[in-house]
């Protein structure tokens, strides 16, 4: 099972328009800070800090409607693709970027 | 729209502004393969089956599926009940069966396919699904679950070709395969090519894809190869710097299968070597002096080709 972002509730049948809880995780002990972007906030890169766990990943839960959304890690100013997600596309800048399904 | 990273410079810069066929509202056409070798029991095709009814019950998503079955595999089994059976209560009943004589399981998409364009619209999205998988078993459960996402993210994310991948071990003889031959042949006949290909996936050959109504007009206007049809997809797709996505569809890392016998892991690379080289020589024969590059390249392919062989016997043995 690839442990990529995963919706917290797993009902794959949920009604289309609802939203749900995701975990996204980022490893990268050494960073001074690490941000999510991606199709949810118009690709902004300060909108969504991540926080610094005692375990050094950085976490954000988010409810992100039903549907597949494009994201990325912005970690010290760098687009960071996640090693663990369930699919790579392109942004709309042309740069590959991670897939996560919510269901 | 924000830019990701302040200053960087789009790395596709035309792919931006090139607008993908499939669109959000567009309807999904499911097109089943079905097996060549008719399997002793119905206890993968049997599950198969019930999931496209489930997507036959939603009609405003999906069209009718479509299950391309080979006459070969018809008049092998004329004379089984249960197959008979099978075929008329299940395939017939939950999808429209096109009955056709075919080369190759490539044929059988190329006609498959086809006859699903020509029911299709502009923003509609074609989804192939193979037949021949392990659907009964828990992985299979797994891959059934998962596996509309290719033909949504087509729609939701405006995207032309989504590539589904099965993530196996690195022992995996399907694995050892695109490694040590399709993608060593990939980067002797096309680098370029190549090299973003593996930007995306470590299956080049997956028989689990959607593409979107546009790229599938005009792959099925090209010339359609028998063998490795996936590869050739993908390799027009990246060279029209259309929109690609790549999906894990499941997991088969801890399955003790994917053993392959040597002769079929030799025909495997075989075919792939004669596609790349004729796609190579159909796409350069206009130009000047191509044929020295080609008797240059050939000359290259055959030395990668047994150097495959030699390592994949090796570590399949």
């Amino acid at each position: 099972m690839n442990p990529g972002p995963r919706p917290i509730s797993t009902n794959r049948y949920g009604a289309p328009h609802s939203r749900r809880a995701v975990n996204f995780i980022c490893r990268a002990p050494q960073a001074q800070s690490v941000c999510l972007t991606g199709d949810f906030n118009a690709w902004d890169p300060r909108s969504h800090p991540m926080k610094q766990m005692p375990d050094k990943v950085w976490m954000l839960t988010l409810e992100l409607k039903h549907g597949h959304h494009r994201y990325a890690f912005i970690v010290d100013g760098q687009l960071t693709l996640d090693p663990l997600a369930q699919g790579i596309a392109r942004n709309d800048q042309g740069e590959r970027v991670s897939l996560v399904p919510v269901s | 729209m924000k830019t990701t990273v302040a200053g960087k410079p789009a790395a596709h810069p035309a792919s931006s502004t090139k607008k993908s066929a499939a669109r959000p509202g567009g309807k999904i056409h499911p097109v089943v393969i079905y097996p060549f070798r008719q399997p002793g029991d119905y206890a993968d095709l049997g599950p198969l089956y019930q999931w496209v009814a489930s997507l036959g019950a939603q009609g405003k998503k999906y069209a009718r599926p479509i299950t391309v079955m080979d006459r070969k595999t018809f008049f092998a089994n004329e004379g089984d009940k249960r197959f008979l059976d099978f075929r008329h209560s299940s395939v017939a009943h939950h999808s429209k069966i096109l009955d056709r004589w075919c080369v190759d399981t490539c044929q059988m998409w190329y006609t498959g396919l086809g006859a699903a364009l020509e029911q299709g619209a502009e923003g509609d999205v074609y989804w192939l699904i193979p037949g021949d998988f392990n659907y009964g078993t828990p992985v299979g459960q797994e891959i059934l679950g998962r596996l509309h996402d290719l033909p949504e993210i087509c729609l939701e994310l405006e995207q032309d070709f989504c590539v589904g991948e099965i993530t196996t071990d690195h022992r995996n003889s399907k694995q050892l395969i695109d490694t040590y031959g399709t993608f060593a042949l990939l980067y002797n006949w096309f680098p370029a090519e190549a090299r973003e290909i593996r930007q995306y996936t470590e299956r080049p050959r997956s028989e689990f894809f959607a593409l979107g109504h546009r790229f599938l007009r005009e792959a099925l206007l090209r010339r359609w190869y028998p063998y490795e049809q996936t590869v050739v997809l993908l390799l027009h797709a990246v060279s029209a710097r259309l929109r690609i996505s790549r999906f894990s569809v499941g997991n088969i890392s801890d399955l003790p299968e994917g053993r392959e016998s040597l002769a079929a892991v030799v025909q495997q690379v075989e075919r792939t070597e004669g596609v790349l080289q004729s796609l190579w020589r159909e796409r350069h024969q206009s130009g000047p002096g191509w044929i020295e590059h080609y008797r240059a390249l050939g000359i290259q392919s055959e030395q990668v080709r047994r150097t495959a062989l030699i390592l994949l016997q090796t570590l399949l043995a």
